[in-house]
Order: structure tokens, then sequence, then C-alpha cells
């Protein structure tokens, strides 16, 4: 080959090499063009996603305030639960022996953890994922111990609610549960995230503003895998912060957590009812209880599904709140507004007597009475619970006068103690007896006036307007919270009793009353005399025993019952008694509703004296031990 | 003296500026890309020495005369074939492909030095053709094969990328010949007919995967950028967040908190853009068209077809590499695994660029001396 056919032979090729040196500067114009839309177009942000990409806000939850009650006795607060975090990118196969050894797991245990462990998406698998959370402390003391050992597992404490008296007065109280879409979206400025937990009823619901406190936050550098940098100075500008929580503040209420417990001792024998306990002389609410009722604990952590499903379907309903949310008919516990009624208006004196001869005739109707009372007056009526004696006097005055003595007392409508969606009861007016039942008939008046018409009442309104009666006439409204403290138990906030009404009654009207309600549990012959605790405290009060069958579709819903025992007792009568203590110088007012527990005076009064005998007996021997 | 004189006069200066140029930034981003890093961080150590061995590799691909490759190029071309079995024999399978031959310390990928063989086999079936324009497609048949026999044994390893880049150097050089308009027509025809099959039969599905996941970055759709789309998504992120005059030396948080994957191998201009922003990354860009561009300046210099198809054939071989690397890491192309020439950390791949760059010098001084 000589030189000359080289040269020929390339000319082949010389036509090509402009269009290649084209086609390279296409191809990088289009490469620079990219460099000129993300660098110099979208600078910013691709900026703030690498900014996003190292930050790492961890939400530092603050304390929940402690709950206590009058006595400084603790509600409510905080013990840590220990949970368990696995990263599985971290974990190495013999990892997950010495783990389960750790956590002491059965083989089938250990099958769950490695299935759980696969199922892991492999973007999250850099990430830590709780696995266990309430571990025992023997466990998080192995896992503590081989630590260095298991890069993976991290155990983290975080404080859950924890209440000592477990089921005691769990209504009143409350608990938690976690935020749902909802709360968050109304929550929205007040910094909730998802998975944190807040009240859901009862105090810890109305308190929530106040027992929460304010989140802090963590703000740090970390890299891909999330792990913290410490010396990230030389790399980036973001600042880490570090703002601390500030803790909730703490409450003290007006409740008596060992009066609770004495309600509840006297309950034992009676599967379902409900007490209050009020002071006469603030409103201040000493007890307030509903049986049966639910562990706090189990209720605030992650209820299992059947629990909750048996708490629906108990016919016992433990769910309800029996002293706010659900009403009564007051049956006989009403007398002593009925008289007040009639002493008000004039039409009898104190003195004034009738005569019961077993039952009252009206129209064609006939109306039974307990018993033949004989003669009988305001006192004696009240004593006997004779409803001859009302059925007359309310027969005089008309049932406006009687629903605007009651509505003075606070019934038929919400006293605002602000917790568990508080039922209003329910006063029927004549124009209501109208609408409802086409006309309006003279027994309508008549069952009122013996709190057997369609008067719904709540054990907090009875309780607040026997308070009135035994104070001679102040109707206060109801006070749970006695005092807001800091963390460090200096009050922030110190509520005053808060006086509803004066009411307008002849003072020695009420005191007629009062000495009459003396006699029922104190004179033989009084309804609750057999409940009467010979040289102990004494009670004054009112018996009452609530018909239950009232209507034709709960009869039908009871003999759908298929229980013949259930249905027997759903059938009987609730018993009830309302009164004060001590007689002569009351301090507390108290409810009992025995729910079908038959007459009153046999099965609500005792409770009653048994409890105030316990809670101001046991006061009086401790200042008389005191003063020694 | 004289010697000394015509070797001064000779040498391809601007070639070696423009190269070493690169391998030195290259070394620096390395540095700063893998100082950080508990395992890594002795990488720019060796990636210094391998470039020396490439270097001194590449003076001996200058010095012999091209002449004596084209002499020799079947034999090359065979050897080169015989390196790629060896490679089934006693290779070492990595995530389920098997492309390297261990010897004690020393990695070799045969694919990557398979890349300079087929480049030298080709130049001598050209230099030997009697035919000068004209060409139909049946021309293009012995050189196809020459292509088909290494290209085979390569996608069977599997080395998808590598495969790619020597049908692509073989494209390039079979458009520097005068291939009629009608058989340039049909190969492109056939080329798109030839994706659906090779979308059904060829690509494995994390290939597959990556393609979508382009796709779905194109049309706006971020919800995979948590998985299959997230290394393009994090390289992405590192160029664009370096802006005009980048975050500074050893300061990008992609690359030094480890958002950026891969950043030794495959992603290092994200480091590089990240850290030395607009500014840095046009240099870069400037110094490899540079490169294409006096590399085809030399093919046309070129006294022989030899010397011409070898000049195209390792431009070509640079160019596609780093425009495939290039526009892979500003999120353009699916991620496949492709270095950047010069730039990357690998062994191999440096040897490959290397010896094809010598071979470059080697055409560049030659013109002058027959």
């Amino acid at each position: 080959m000589n030189l000359l056919s080289h040269r020929r032979e390339l000319g082949e090729f010389k036509k090509r090499y402009k269009w290649m040196a084209l086609f390279a500067i296409a191809c990088f114009s289009v490469l620079f063009l990219m460099l000129v839309k993300l660098q110099l177009v979208e600078r910013e942000h691709w900026a703030s996603m690498a900014r996003a990409n190292i930050t790492k806000t961890v939400t530092l939850p603050p304390t929940r305030g402690i709950l206590r009650d009058a006595r400084g006795r603790v509600i409510a607060s905080n013990r840590p639960s220990y949970e368990v975090y696995i990263t599985p990118q971290l974990i190495r196969p013999q990892d997950i022996d010495l783990f389960s050894s750790l956590m002491e797991f059965t083989e089938a245990e250990r099958e769950a953890f490695i299935a759980r462990l696969e199922a892991v998406p492999a973007y999250r698998r850099t990430h830590q994922i709780q696995m266990f959370t309430d571990v025992s402390r023997d466990q998080v003391a192995s896992l503590e111990t081989h630590h260095d050992d298991l890069p993976g597992v991290d155990v983290v404490a975080r404080p859950v609610r924890h209440y000592p008296y477990g089921s005691l007065g769990a209504h009143a109280i409350g608990y938690l549960n976690e935020v749902s879409a909802e709360d968050l979206e109304r929550y929205k400025d007040q910094g909730f995230r998802p998975g944190q937990r807040i009240g859901r009823s009862g105090i810890e619901q109305s308190l929530e503003s106040i027992l929460r406190g304010q989140p802090g936050y963590r703000r740090s550098v970390v890299d891909a895998r999330g792990r913290r940098q410490e010396d990230h100075e030389s790399v980036s500008d973001i600042v880490p912060e570090d703002v601390r929580p500030v803790p909730g503040r703490d409450a003290v209420l007006t409740l008596d957590m060992e009066l609770m417990r004495s309600i509840h001792r006297a309950f034992r024998g009676h599967p379902s009812g409900a007490a209050v306990v009020v002071d006469v002389h603030t409103g201040k609410i000493r007890a307030l209880y509903s049986k049966p009722s639910y562990d706090l604990n189990m209720r605030s952590g992650r209820l299992p599904h059947d629990v909750y499903q048996e708490m629906l379907e108990n016919p016992f309903r433990p769910l309800i709140d029996k002293t706010i949310y659900e009403s009564y008919f007051p049956g006989s516990t009403f007398k002593p507004f009925s008289s007040l009624a009639a002493l008000r208006d004039g039409e009898i004196e104190p003195s004034t007597r009738f005569t019961c001869k077993g039952a009252y005739h009206i129209g064609r109707q006939r109306m039974r009475c307990t018993s033949a009372h004989g003669e009988v007056d305001a006192r004696t009526a009240l004593i006997r619970s004779c409803n001859v004696y009302f059925y007359r006097i309310a027969e005089m005055i008309g049932l406006e006068n009687i629903d605007r003595v009651a509505r003075e007392f606070g019934l038929g409508a919400r006293t605002g103690i602000g917790i568990n969606s508080e039922s209003a009861g329910f006063l029927a007016t004549r124009k209501w007896y109208e609408e409802k039942f086409g006309r309006f008939r003279i027994g309508y008046t008549l069952n009122t006036a013996i709190g057997q018409g369609n008067t719904r009442v709540t054990l907090l309104q009875l309780a607040l307007s026997y308070a009135a009666i035994a104070n001679g006439g102040t109707l206060y409204a109801p006070q749970l919270i006695e005092r807001i403290e800091a963390p460090d138990g200096t009050a922030i906030e110190e509520p005053a009793p808060q006086v509803a009404r004066k009411l307008d009654f002849d003072p020695e009207h009420i005191k007629l009353i009062q000495e009459a309600m003396r006699g029922v549990v104190n004179r033989e012959g009084g309804t609750a005399y057999d409940a009467r605790i010979p040289g102990g405290v004494i009670v004054a009060g009112k018996t009452g025993t609530a018909e239950v069958i009232t209507s034709r579709e709960h009869r039908e819903r009871i003999s759908d019952e298929v229980d013949e025992r259930l249905r027997r007792y759903l059938t009987r009568s609730h018993g009830w008694f309302g009164g004060f203590a001590p007689a002569d110088d009351p301090e507390v007012a108290i409810i009992v509703l025995v729910e079908h527990g038959g007459a009153g005076g046999r099965t609500a009064a005792p409770i009653a004296t048994q409890v105030l005998e316990e809670y101001l007996g046991s006061r009086d021997l401790a200042l008389a031990q005191r003063r020694n | 003296m004289a010697l000394v004189r015509s070797l001064r006069d000779q040498f391809d200066w601007a070639l070696f500026f423009a190269v070493s140029a690169l391998t030195i930034l290259g070394v620096i981003n390395l540095y700063s890309a893998t100082s950080q890093h508990p395992t890594l961080s002795g990488l720019y150590i060796s990636q210094i020495y391998k470039l020396a061995m490439g270097a001194a590799i590449a003076a001996f691909a200058v010095a012999i005369d091209y002449r004596h490759f084209e002499r020799n190029a079947w034999s090359i071309y065979v050897g080169g074939i015989v390196l790629l079995i060896i490679v089934f024999m006693v290779g070492t399978t990595t995530r389920g492909s098997v492309r390297w031959i261990h010897f004690g310390s020393f990695t070799l990928q045969p694919s990557e030095l398979v890349k300079i063989s087929l480049i030298i086999a080709l130049a001598k079936y050209l230099h030997n053709d009697p035919k000068s324009g004209g060409r139909t497609l049946k021309d293009l048949v012995p050189p196809g094969l020459i292509l088909a026999l290494p290209m085979t044994l390569i996608v069977l390893q599997p080395d998808l990328g590598t495969a790619l880049i020597c049908a692509a150097i073989f494209g390039s050089i079979m458009v520097l010949t005068n291939l009629k308009l009608r058989s340039l027509i049909t190969l492109a025809l056939s080329f798109i007919a030839a994706i659906p099959f090779a979308w059904e039969y060829l690509m494995r599905d994390y290939q597959k995967e990556r393609v979508l996941a382009l796709i779905a970055r194109w049309s706006g759709d971020t919800s995979n950028i948590l998985d299959t789309g997230w290394h393009a998504h994090q390289s992405v992120i590192a160029i664009g967040s370096g802006g005009v005059t980048g975050k500074g030396f050893m300061r990008g948080t992609q690359s030094q908190f480890g958002f950026v994957p891969d950043q030794h191998s495959d992603f290092p201009f994200a480091v590089w853009s990240e850290e030395f922003g607009f500014l840095g990354s046009v240099l870069l860009l400037g110094l490899y068209l540079f490169i294409v561009l006096w590399g085809l300046r030399i093919a046309s210099q070129a006294k022989d077809r030899f010397g011409a198809v070898m000049a195209v054939g390792v431009t070509a071989m640079i160019f596609w590499q780093a425009v495939i690397n290039l526009a892979m890491v500003m999120g353009l192309l699916p991620v496949v695994g492709m270095t950047l020439p010069l730039f990357s950390y690998g062994g191999s791949s440096m040897l490959s660029t290397m010896i094809g760059l010598g071979l470059l010098m080697n055409v560049s001084m030659r013109r002058f001396s027959f």
C-alpha cells in the first residue's frame, strides 16, 4: 500500500465528521439546558427539598397534668411505657435469635415477629418501626444489656396515663385515646399530631386544654439513614433547635376518692346504680359514682374489640354515665318540691290534713296509695310518702305550679357541670301533654306530683336541689375543680363556688321539709326508718320507688329478653334515696339510685346512711382524735 | 534532541491537558464523595494508583506505532473474546451478574477491555474493506457479526450498559461509512421495531422499573420517589440545589449525608454539581465536549482508515458513556449502570478509557509521520 491509496480511501469518511460534531454539540446542549433548568431556574425548589432531606423535627410531647382528689390523692398520673422500635435494615439473621430469646418469645411469637419484619416495605426498612408496646421491665433490662449486640433494636420510654383507682369514678374522670382525623382538623392550630392522645370523656376531656401543656420540638440534622449528625456545621447551615415542652397543669378535683370507694362498697350486691354527693354550702361535688364501670387503664390503652362489644351489650350498661348522662323518673323523691309548691301557693297550711283511705278517686279512675295512711298533714305525708295527700294538693295547685318549683330547683335544665354530654332531664308541660296525648287529663298532674308523670331528672340535678333544701334555699352550680396548679404546686386558679339561684321560699316551709325528711329516716313509720344507723350520724332524706314500666314499647323491649331472671329484674322499680346529713347542720347532700332495686327505703336508703356514716362519722372521729 | 523536539511538537498537548484536568477533578470529587464514608474513605488513593497505572499503559499505547495494532487486530479481537469466555468460567457473581475476574486483589472487568478490541477489529475490517461508498445493508453483515459475538457474550453476563455502548460504538463507526439513505432508514425502522421485543425478552424487571420510574418522573408523578425513583430523585435534588456556584467543596448535604446513591461510581457528577454548582458543571460539560470534538478532529486528520475509524470509535465510546451517564444523573434517562469516563471511580473503565485515549493520541501523533 502506498500513501496515495490511503488518502483516496479516506474520502468516503470526510463528509461525516461535521455531522458527528453537530450531533455531539446538540446532545451537550440538551444537557446544558437541563443544567440551566435545574440549577438556575428551579434552584429554590430543589434547595428546599435538600433542606427537608436533612432536617428532622421531632415533636417532644409534654407531660400531661396530674389529677388529684380533694384530699390530694392521685387520680390520674403518667407512667413510662417501654416500646421497642426495630430498624429492619439493621437486623441480621443472628439478631432474630438473640432478640427472640431476650423477649422470651414462644415459637409462634417468633414466627409472627419474623413475618412482621418481612412485611415491612423496602423504602421503610431504614426507618425505626414500633413493633412492641408496653414491654415488661425485665425485657427492657435484657434488651438494654445487649444494646450493643442489637444495633437495630431501640427501646423508647413513652409516658402513658395511669389511673390508680382503675374503674372507680371512671365516667367522671374520663380516659384518653388517639386523636382522630376529625380532631386533627378541629384542633389544627393547637399542635396535635397523629398518634397523640386526647381526653375523650369526663374531666380528662373537659380539662384537655389545661392538662395537655405545650409540645416542644427538637430539630436536628440527619443523614440519609435518619442518623443524627452532630458535627454538621461544616456541611449545612441548619440550626438545630431544642424547645422543651411545657408540662400541663395539674388539677385538684372536688371529688373524694375514699368517699367514692365507700359508695362502691355500699353498692355491693346491686349490679347497677349510681350515686352523687355534693357539698351543700358550695356545690362542690364529692362523689360521682356510676355502676357498673370500666377500668380506665384498659380504656385508655388499646381496648380489645370483644371487650368493647361486651360492654355495649351488657344489660347493666357500663358505658352510660348514670349520674349525668342518663335521666330517670324521680318517683317520690320529687314530693318535697310538690309540698313546697302547695305551701308557697297558700292553698294549704302545714297543718292542713287530708284523709288517706288507700286510694284516690278522680273521675272514674282509682289511683292507689302505698297503704291507708289515715289523717296526714304536710309532715306525715312526706314521712310516710302518702300518695293520696299529694294527689289532693296537685289537684288544688295544678301542673304549672309544680313545674315552676321544679324548674326553680334546677330540674329540667342542664346544671352546666361541663362533662359527659349532660342531660337536661325533662319537665312535661300542659302543652306537651296535649301534643303528645291529644288532650290534657288531670291524672297527669297527679302523677307529676308523686314523680311518676313524665318528669325526668338526673342524679346531679336532684343532688343539687336537695342541697338547696338542706342549706335553706341556695341552689349552687356544680363544681368539680377545686384548684388548678402549676407543676410546682402553686395555685393558678381556684374557682369560687357559684350560686345558681337564691330560691324564694318561706324559711319556715323549708324548715318543715327538712324536719319531715329527718323524720323519714328517724321516725318510726318513716319509709327509711329501717335504714337509720342508731347512734350514728343523723341523716335526713326522702325515699323513692320509681316504676319503670311506663310505656308499651318499654314493656315489649323487656319481654324480648330471653333470660327469665333478667326479665324479672328489668321490670322491677328503681329504688331512690335523696337526703342530707348531718340533719342538724347539713354538710353534704346525697342521691342514691339503685336501678331495679325495688323499694327505695329498703335498697337505696341503707346505702346512703352507710356511706354518710363512713364519710361524716369517721371524719368526726378523726376530728375528735385531733382535739384530744 | 531531534526526537525530543519532535515528541514535543507532535504530542497532542490539548488532549493531554483536557484529559488530565478531568482526571484531577475526578480525584478531587472522589475525595469529597467518599472521605466521610466509613469504608470508602481511602478510595481516592486507590484511584490515584489506578490513574498512574492507566497512564503507564496509555503511554505504552502511544509509544507503539498504531499500525502494529492494525497488523495484530484479529489477535487482539480474539483475545477479547477469550477473556469474555473466561469470565463465565472463573468470574464472580455480583448482584446477579458475572462480570469480574479476580487476580489477587486486582479485579478486571473484561467487557470494558472488549470495547477497545471491538474498536480495533472494526477499524481493521474497514481498513481492509475494498468498498468506498455506496454501502447497503449487506455490507453491514460482516462488521455486524464482529459486533454480535462479543455483544452476545456481554448480554449473557448480563451487562446491558456495556452491551449498549458496544452497539453505540458500532453504530457511530458505521455512520462514518457512506451508507445509502434507504439502508439507513431501514436500519432505523428495524431498531424501533426491536424495542418491544427487547422490552419483553431482554430487559429484567428492575430495568423496566427504572424506565417506568423515569416516565413517571416526566409525567409529574412523585409516588415512586421512595423506591424505584429514589436514586434519580435524590440525584436531581443534589444537582438542582447546587445553584450557580454550588455549596462548596465537601459541603454538599446530599453528597455528604448519603442521599446521592453510588456517588463514587455512577453518580459522581451529582456530587460535583451540588458542590461546584452550575459553573463547575458547565466546566465539566465543556471538557467532555472538547475531548469529543478534538477526537473527531484527530479522526479527520488521520492518515489511514484504521486510524480514522479507531479515533471515531474511541471518541464515540467516551461520548456515549458521558452523555448517557450525565443524562441519567440529571434524570433525563433511566438509571443504567454506566460510569462517567475519567471521572468515576473504577479500575477497568479507567483502564479501557486510558488505552482508548492512548490510541487516540497515537493516531494524533502519527498524522505527521507518514
